[in-house]
């Protein structure tokens, strides 16, 4: 039933609503989970990316596109203060959970990281038990409940269950690289995020594996927002709501060019700059 | 700027090129389409007839193409709305190409009647209309040219009124059997011109298409207006 209201609910938007020339993005009467409000994102004197205004919809999947360089994952990476661990990085602007900013001051990191989880390139296991894996942040965010449960809903969800139900006491390293990247997943939902970002999540992995993966974040809008930066921009085509399209200014600082529903980008994008990247003109 | 899908966009070009060659070669069977009726020439009414194989065959391969290319290449944006302009295109030729035979077998079966000197004046005028019709449309999708192509519905409408006249004109035929059997044929000439004009319109409403990313028809009223005399196909 859900799926279905996500469906409507894209169809409903209006890419007049959507799709901007500059400035804020923000999607019109739809609940949004993340969004940036000028945020821009340095590296010691290197302004990575500028002036980003995106607004993620609740239950939805929001791709990040854009060449190599543009600031993609920089982007993805301040939505749950992961630049926090880079040295030197800085950022400016705002990055809105549920409309509170997370670089605010009484804001804990932790915290953050537990709502916004996180799933990245190559599949990285914990060298512990597929269980272990799935249950160790839940039992370190001092989870009291029952852990059986949490670990099997959370593998079910990450399309996994089946597979290595006979088998959680076995390494999660005995997995192949899309279990594992499945049991990545399953570990950041162990969690109960509200948000769930993927930096190029099937970039390692073999295209039926990257269906699959595909497949699961479908599912998985039904109970998370998404965020996902690919380098694919028929993944992007295939597995998004909506798309967001970064590029670079001459003094290599990433900004965003378009953001509309995945539909009108890759079929009638509103920028000249967005339609010679995806058409593969750019230069 | 540098054209990192340089041999797709070859390829798609070279699509198109095929396609506007088969228009040329349609316009020019619409003229000789309309000489087989008017004169009457039964040597151009078999020529245009072993045309249409032509198209007919490159009809077939320009699918296969487009297929080809879709699957391998999977166009997005403008080269997606290109793509799907070609393949429009690929069928309305076709059917085209099919009309411009319909007319000739007309041709055909009406050869030794009597005729009407009014009713051929007026196929031949509905000629001289489709046949630029036909140029401005293939010349607004070659220059991607939006206002050219907004041209066409207005083209269109005199051809329109013309076949929803020529009812009147075989009424005016009287009761000479073998005048009726021959006017009643050209009706049907009359009215697969018509159905080239519409389709020029149809690839005229594709390059806005190409150029806007909105699909709208130009003219519904127009296209309506098809069956007012009780002729429609």
């Amino acid at each position: 039933m859900e799926t279905v209201e996500s469906a409507s609910l894209v169809e409903d938007v209006k890419m007049a609503d959507l799709t901007i020339e500059a400035g804020a993005a923000r999607p019109h009467d739809h609940p949004v989970a993340v969004e940036t409000r000028d945020l821009a994102v340095y590296y010691g004197a290197f302004r990575a990316v500028k002036d980003i205004n995106v607004a993620c919809v609740t239950n939805m999947i929001t791709a990040l596109i854009g060449p190599s360089g543009c600031g993609k994952s920089t982007v993805l990476r301040s939505f749950n203060r992961m630049n926090d661990l880079i040295p030197g990085a800085r950022v400016e602007g705002e990055v809105r959970l549920d409309g509170i900013n997370i670089y605010g001051p009484a804001v804990d990191p932790v915290e953050v990281r537990r709502r916004v989880g996180m799933v990245f390139q190559k599949p990285n296991p914990f060298p512990k038990s597929i269980f272990e894996n799935v249950a160790w942040g839940a039992r370190v965010n001092g989870f009291k409940g029952n852990l059986n449960e949490l670990v099997e809903g959370a593998l079910r969800q990450a399309a996994l269950w089946d597979e290595v139900k006979d088998k959680l006491r076995e390494s999660g390293y005995s997995l192949s690289g899309g279990q594992q990247q499945r049991l990545c997943i399953a570990r950041a939902i162990a969690l109960k995020p509200e948000v769930v970002l993927m930096d190029e999540p099937t970039s390692a992995l073999d295209p039926v594996a990257t269906l699959r993966i595909e497949e699961l974040i479908g599912e998985l809008k039904e109970r998370y927002t998404i965020v996902i930066v690919t380098h694919n921009m028929q993944q992007a085509a295939r597995a998004s709501d909506f798309t967001a399209f970064l590029n670079m200014d001459e003094d290599r600082a990433g900004y965003l060019v378009e953001y509309g529903p995945t539909e009108a980008i890759f079929t009638k994008p509103r920028q000249q700059t967005t339609e010679d990247y995806i058409t593969g003109r750019f230069g | 700027m540098t054209d990192m899908r340089q041999h797709f966009h070859q390829e798609m070009a070279d699509l198109e090129q095929t396609l506007l060659n088969v228009a040329d070669q349609a316009e020019q069977m619409v003229g000789m389409a309309i000489d087989a009726v008017c004169l009457p020439d039964m040597d151009l009414a078999a020529r245009v007839v072993q045309l249409d194989t032509h198209i007919d065959r490159t009809y077939l391969e320009v699918h296969d193409r487009w297929m080809a290319l879709m699957a391998r290449q999977q166009p997005m944006a403008g080269d997606l709305r290109m793509m799907s302009v070609l393949l429009h295109l690929n069928t309305t030729l076709e059917r085209m190409g099919d009309q411009c035979v319909n007319i000739a077998k007309l041709a055909q079966v009406t050869f030794g009647l009597p005729r009407s000197e009014r009713i051929v004046a007026q196929i031949r005028e509905m000629g001289d209309l489709v046949r630029p019709m036909i140029r401005t449309g293939v010349e607004a999708l070659v220059r991607r040219d939006l206002d050219e192509a907004r041209l066409l519905p207005a083209m269109d409408e005199p051809i329109d009124r013309l076949n929803r006249n020529m009812y009147k004109e075989v009424v005016n035929c009287g009761s000479d059997t073998a005048l009726l059997e021959w006017a009643t044929r050209m009706m049907m000439v009359s009215r697969a011109l018509e159905r080239i004009g519409d389709q020029v319109v149809d690839i005229a409403e594709q390059t806005a298409f190409l150029l806007t990313g909105e699909m709208m028809e130009f003219n519904d009223e127009a296209l309506g207006k098809s069956g007012d005399n009780g002729n429609a196909a």
